[in-house]
C-alpha cells in the first residue's frame, strides 16, 4: 500500500517534470503568457510530488514498514529513530530519492523567486531544470525504484551502513553535499537559457551569480564537513585523502569558484561571457560525473554504493548533458558578445584571468589524477592508484599560488595603473608577509613550502583586512561608531564586496591551516598494557583500562587513556571500537582533544579486553580546528554576500 | 532595426574551435567511463579458489550427525553462506531450493548460517521452503576459514573437495548454471 502510493508519487513527479519541460521549451519559442503560467504550475507540482514521496519514505522508515523495498534493505528495528531517519540518504535508492527532494525544492523556489522576472530567459531555464528533474524521476521510477513492494514482508531489516550510525556529522554532511551538488542544476539551467536566447545581459548576471553562490556555499561546507567527519570517525588522523569521491565533490567546487570570479569580471567589464557560461556548464557536468562515480561502482572508496543499472543510466544522462553543453556552446557562444575589453597590463582585471587559469588547471589536474587509473586499468588490466604523492605535488604549488593571487589581485586597482600606484598597492603588504614568515621561523617551521604558504598568507591577510577595514574606516571618518559602521557595511549596499572579503579571509586561514597541519604534525604508535605510558609531542599518555559498553544498536570496547602535559592532568580520552549489530567489521571512533592551536588525536588500532592490551595511534595535529572554524567564516561571508541588495537602497 | 537585433535573427555560426576543444575533452572521458562500466571494484577474489576447501564439522539444524568436508566428497557441493536478515539471501533462496530439488543427488547443497539465531532460521525455512541442510556455525569459525566478507557468498566445491568457484552476492539462474558447470554439472 505504502509502496504503491510511493510509486504513484514518483510517476506524478515524472509526468509533471516531463510535461513542464516540453511546455517550458514551447513557451520559450512562442512567448506565451499562458504557457509560462502552465510551466510554473508543472514546476510546483513536480516539487510537491517529490516532497510528498520523500515524506512518505521517511514515514515508512520510522514506522519500520518493511513492505517497502528500501526500508527492507536499510531499515532495522534495532536502530534508534534518528538513524532510521538518516537512512533516507544512507543507501543508493534512498539517496536518489533524496536527490529528487533537493532538486524539487530548488526548482520550486527558483521558479517562484523568478516568476515575474527575466521573461525572455526563464521559460528556457525552467524547461532545462525540469528536464533534469525528469531524468531523476525516471531513475526513481525505473532503475532506482525505492518503493518496490516486498512480499512476504520480512520481520526485520539489516540496518544502514555502520559508518553512518557512528557520528552526528554524518547526519549533516550528505544533505549539505546534495544542496551543493543538486543546486548546480539551477545555474546550469540559467546558463543554458543565456545560450539558447543568445544573450547574457547585465541584469541576468545577478540571478546567475546568486544561484551559483548559494550551492557553492553548501558545497564548500559539505566538503569540509566530509573532511571533518573523516577526521572524527575514520581514525587515520587526516581529513583529506584524494579519494576519487572526495575529488568528485572538489572538481565542481573548483569550476564553480572560477565561475564566481569570472562572473565578477563579466558583470564589471562585460567580458568573458562565453567563458563564464562555460564554467557554469562544466560545474554541472562535473556534479553529474561525480554522481556517476559514486553511483556506478566504477570507483572503490568509502563512499561508493554497489553496482546496479543506475550507473549506466547516469552515464547516459552524463553523455546527453555533455553533448547538450558542447553543442550549445559551439552553436551559440559567438552570440554572447563582449561589451568591453581587458587591457593586457598588470591590473586586477588581468589577475582575474590568472585566477581562472589556475582554477581550471587545478580542475584538470584533479580530473586527470582521478580518471587516469581507470584508463590504465582499462587498457593494461593493471590496478593502480595515482595516489597522494601526485595530488600533493600538484595541489601544493597551485594552492600556494592561489593564496598569493588572493592578495595581489585585490591589492591592485582596476584597469591601467601608474608604476607609483602599483608600488603603493603591492609593497605595504610585504610587511604582513615578513611578520608571518618571521613568526613561523621563530616557532620552528622549517619546511620550505609551509614557510612560503605562511608568508603568502601574511601578505594576503594584510590585503584582505585592509579591504575589510576600508569601508569601516570611511564610515568612521563620517563619525560613526565602529559597531554601527560594521553593521551598516555588512547590511548596506557594499555587502556583496564585504562578504566576499570575509570569504577570502576564511580561505586564507583554511589554506594556511592545511599547510601547517599537513607538515607540522607529530605521531606515535604504541602497543600498551594497562598502566603503561607513552608520549607524543608534549603529551604523556597513560593507558588506564578498558570498558565494555552495551548500547541499543552496538557494543563498544572503550580504551581509557589519561592525558597529561608538563605534569598537568588534562583528563581522560576514550577512543573506542564499536561493534554494530549485524555488521562483521568493528568500526573505530577516535577521541580528539582540541585546544586553540592543536588537536591531540587518539585512535584504537587494536584492543583486547581479555589481555588488557591496546594498540594506540596518537597524533598531535596543529591547526586542524582552524579549518572547521574558517569554513564557518567562509559560509558566513558568503551568506552576507548572498542577501540581495535592493536596487533602491544603492547610494 | 538595430544591427544587433538583425544579427540575432541570423542562424548563428558554428564555432568549430569550441566544438573541437569540447570533443577533445569530452570524448576520451566518456570512452574511459564506458570501458570501466562493467568493472566491479568490490569484486572480492578469493585466494582459496583452486585449492582444497578448508575443513569443517558443523551441526545441521534440527539435529543429526555433523556435516564435514569429508562427508561431502564424491560429488560436487554448493556451500551457501546466508542469514535470514539478509535481503539478497531472501531473494536467491527460491532459486537454490529449486536447483537443489531438480538436481537431486548429483550435487549436495549446504547452507551455512551466518550470525543468526536458529529460531529465526527455523521460521524462515518453514515459510520459504527447505531442500537441503542448514548448518550452524558457532563463533563463525567456518565463515572465517572461508574468508566470508558479507552474505550471501557461495562456494562451489568439486567432487574432490577443491574450491572451483566463488560467487559474491545473490545468485541468479545464469550465474548459478555457469558456476555449476565449473564443477562438472550440466543443469
Amino acid at each position: 500500500m505504502t509502496a504503491a502510493l510511493g510509486r504513484s508519487l514518483v510517476l506524478l513527479a515524472l509526468l509533471a517534470s516531463t510535461l513542464g519541460a516540453v511546455v517550458g521549451g514551447a513557451t520559450a519559442v512562442r512567448r506565451s503568457a499562458a504557457g509560462w503560467t502552465l510551466t510554473r504550475r508543472f514546476a510546483y507540482l513536480f516539487a510537491a510530488a517529490m516532497l510528498a514521496a520523500n515524506a512518505l519514505m521517511v514515514w515508512a522508515l520510522l514506522a519500520r514498514d518493511f513492505s517497502v523495498s528500501y526500508v527492507a534493505q536499510v531499515g532495522s528495528r534495532a536502530v534508534p529513530n534518528w538513524v532510521a531517519f538518516v537512512s533516507l540518504w544512507s543507501s543508493l535508492e534512498g539517496s536518489i530519492l533524496f536527490w529528487g527532494l533537493v532538486i524539487g525544492g530548488y526548482v520550486g523556489v527558483a521558479t517562484w523567486a523568478n516568476r515575474d522576472k527575466h521573461p525572455e530567459y526563464m521559460p528556457w531555464a525552467v524547461a532545462v531544470w525540469l528536464a533534469c528533474g525528469a531524468f531523476f524521476s525516471f531513475l526513481l521510477a525505473g532503475p532506482a525504484q525505492p518503493f518496490a513492494s516486498v512480499s512476504p514482508v520480512p520481520p526485520d531489516g539489516p540496518g544502514p551502513n555502520p559508518l553512518l550510525q557512528n557520528h552526528l556529522l554524518m547526519v549533516v554532511h550528505p544533505p549539505f553535499l546534495y544542496l551543493g551538488y543538486v543546486g548546480m542544476t539551477i545555474p546550469f539551467g540559467l546558463a543554458s537559457a543565456a545560450l539558447l536566447t543568445g544573450r547574457l545581459g547585465h541584469d541576468f548576471l545577478r540571478p546567475l551569480r546568486t544561484w551559483l553562490m548559494l550551492p557553492w556555499t553548501f558545497l564548500t561546507v559539505a566538503i569540509v564537513l566530509g573532511g571533518w567527519w573523516a577526521y572524527e570517525v575514520l581514525g587515520w588522523g587526516g581529513y583529506w585523502a584524494w579519494d576519487p569521491v572526495e575529488n568528485a565533490s572538489f572538481l565542481p567546487w573548483l569550476t564553480a569558484t572560477a565561475a564566481l570570479h569570472s562572473a565578477v569580471l563579466t558583470e564589471r567589464k562585460g567580458v568573458l561571457k562565453g567563458w563564464t557560461v562555460t564554467l557554469v556548464l562544466a560545474t554541472f557536468l562535473l556534479t553529474i560525473l561525480g554522481t556517476f562515480m559514486t553511483r556506478s561502482g566504477v570507483f572503490n572508496s568509502v563512499h561508493s554504493f554497489t553496482q546496479s543499472a543506475i550507473g549506466p543510466t547516469i552515464l547516459v544522462f552524463l553523455v546527453l548533458a555533455l553533448v547538450w553543453s558542447v553543442a550549445l556552446l559551439a552553436l551559440r557562444i559567438d552570440r554572447l558578445e563582449a561589451d568591453g575589453a581587458i587591457e593586457p597590463v598588470l591590473s586586477r582585471d588581468a589577475l582575474f584571468l590568472v585566477n581562472n587559469l589556475l582554477f581550471v588547471l587545478f580542475t584538470f589536474t584533479v580530473l586527470l589524477g582521478t580518471v587516469f587509473p581507470l584508463l590504465v586499468e582499462a587498457t593494461r588490466g593493471v590496478q593502480m592508484s595515482v595516489g597522494r604523492p601526485y595530488f600533493d605535488r600538484m595541489a601544493v604549488p597551485l594552492g600556494v599560488a592561489l593564496l598569493l593571487l588572493m592578495g595581489v589581485g585585490p591589492a591592485l586597482p582596476w584597469g591601467r595603473a601608474t608604476p607609483a600606484q602599483l608600488k603603493q598597492a603591492l609593497v605595504p603588504p610585504l610587511a604582513g608577509a615578513a611578520i608571518a614568515a618571521g613568526i613561523a621561523a621563530l616557532v620552528g617551521v622549517r619546511q620550505p613550502w609551509t614557510l612560503v604558504a605562511l608568508a603568502f598568507g601574511g601578505y594576503t591577510a594584510q590585503v584582505t583586512l585592509r579591504e575589510l577595514w576600508l569601508p569601516l574606516a570611511r564610515r568612521r571618518a563620517h563619525g560613526e561608531q565602529l559597531g554601527r559602521a560594521l553593521a551598516a557595511t555588512a547590511w548596506g549596499s557594499g555587502r556583496r564586496r564585504f562578504g566576499s572579503y570575509v570569504v577570502h579571509a576564511g580561505a586564507v586561514i583554511v589554506i594556511v591551516a592545511i599547510a601547517v597541519s599537513s607538515t607540522m604534525g607529530q605521531s606515535r604508535e604504541a602497543q600498551l598494557r594497562v598502566g603503561e605510558k607513552t608520549e607524543v609531542g608534549a603529551y604523556t599518555l597513560t593507558f588506564l583500562g578498558i570498558d565494555q559498553l552495551r548500547e541499543p544498536h552496538r557494543d563498544a570496547v572503550v580504551a581509557r587513556v589519561g592525558v597529561s602535559r608538563g605534569g598537568r592532568d588534562l583528563g581522560v580520552l576514550s577512543p573506542r571500537m564499536n561493534q554494530y549489530e549485524r555488521q562483521r567489521e568493528p568500526v573505530g571512533t577516535p577521541a580528539v582533544r582540541s585546544s586553540l592551536f592543536e588537536d591531540l588525536y587518539l585512535s584504537v588500532m587494536n584492543i583486547d579486553p581479555a589481555n588488557g592490551t591496546l594498540g594506540l595511534l596518537a597524533l598531535v595535529n596543529p591547526m586542524v580546528g582552524w579549518i572547521w572554524g574558517a569554513t564557518a567564516l567562509m559560509a558566513l561571508g558568503s551568506l552576507v554576500a548572498l542577501v540581495p541588495v535592493r536596487v533602491g537602497t544603492r547610494p | 532595426m538595430s544591427k544587433g537585433a538583425a544579427e540575432a535573427n541570423q542562424p548563428s555560426p558554428l564555432n568549430r574551435r569550441v566544438l573541437l576543444v569540447g570533443l577533445a575533452v569530452v570524448a576520451p572521458l566518456v570512452a574511459v567511463l564506458f570501458m570501466n562500466l562493467g568493472r566491479n571494484p568490490h569484486a572480492i577474489g578469493s585466494p582459496l579458489v583452486g585449492r582444497a576447501a578448508p575443513d569443517f564439522a558443523l551441526r545441521p539444524m534440527g539435529g543429526g550427525e555433523p556435516v564435514t568436508l569429508a562427508s561431502l566428497r564424491g560429488r560436487p557441493a554448493v556451500l551457501n553462506f546466508w542469514a535470514t536478515w539478509c535481503v539478497p539471501c531472501f531473494e536467491e533462496h527460491p532459486l537454490l531450493v529449486r536447483a537443489a530439488r531438480s538436481l537431486g543427488d548429483r550435487v549436495q547443497f549446504v547452507g551455512v548460517i551466518y550470525e543468526d539465531s536458529e529460531e529465526q532460521v527455523r521460521g524462515f525455512l518453514a515459510r520459504q521452503g527447505e531442500a537441503y541442510p542448514s548448518l550452524v556455525d558457532p563463533g563463525s569459525r567456518a565463515a572465517i576459514a572461508y574468508g566470508i566478507f558479507g552474505v550471501p557468498e557461495t562456494y562451489f566445491l568439486d567432487a574432490e573437495g577443491r574450491i572451483a568457484a566463488k560467487h559474491v552476492g545473490p545468485l541468479d539462474a545464469a550465474s548459478l548454471a555457469a558456476k555449476l558447470r565449473l564443477v562438472g554439472l550440466q543443469p
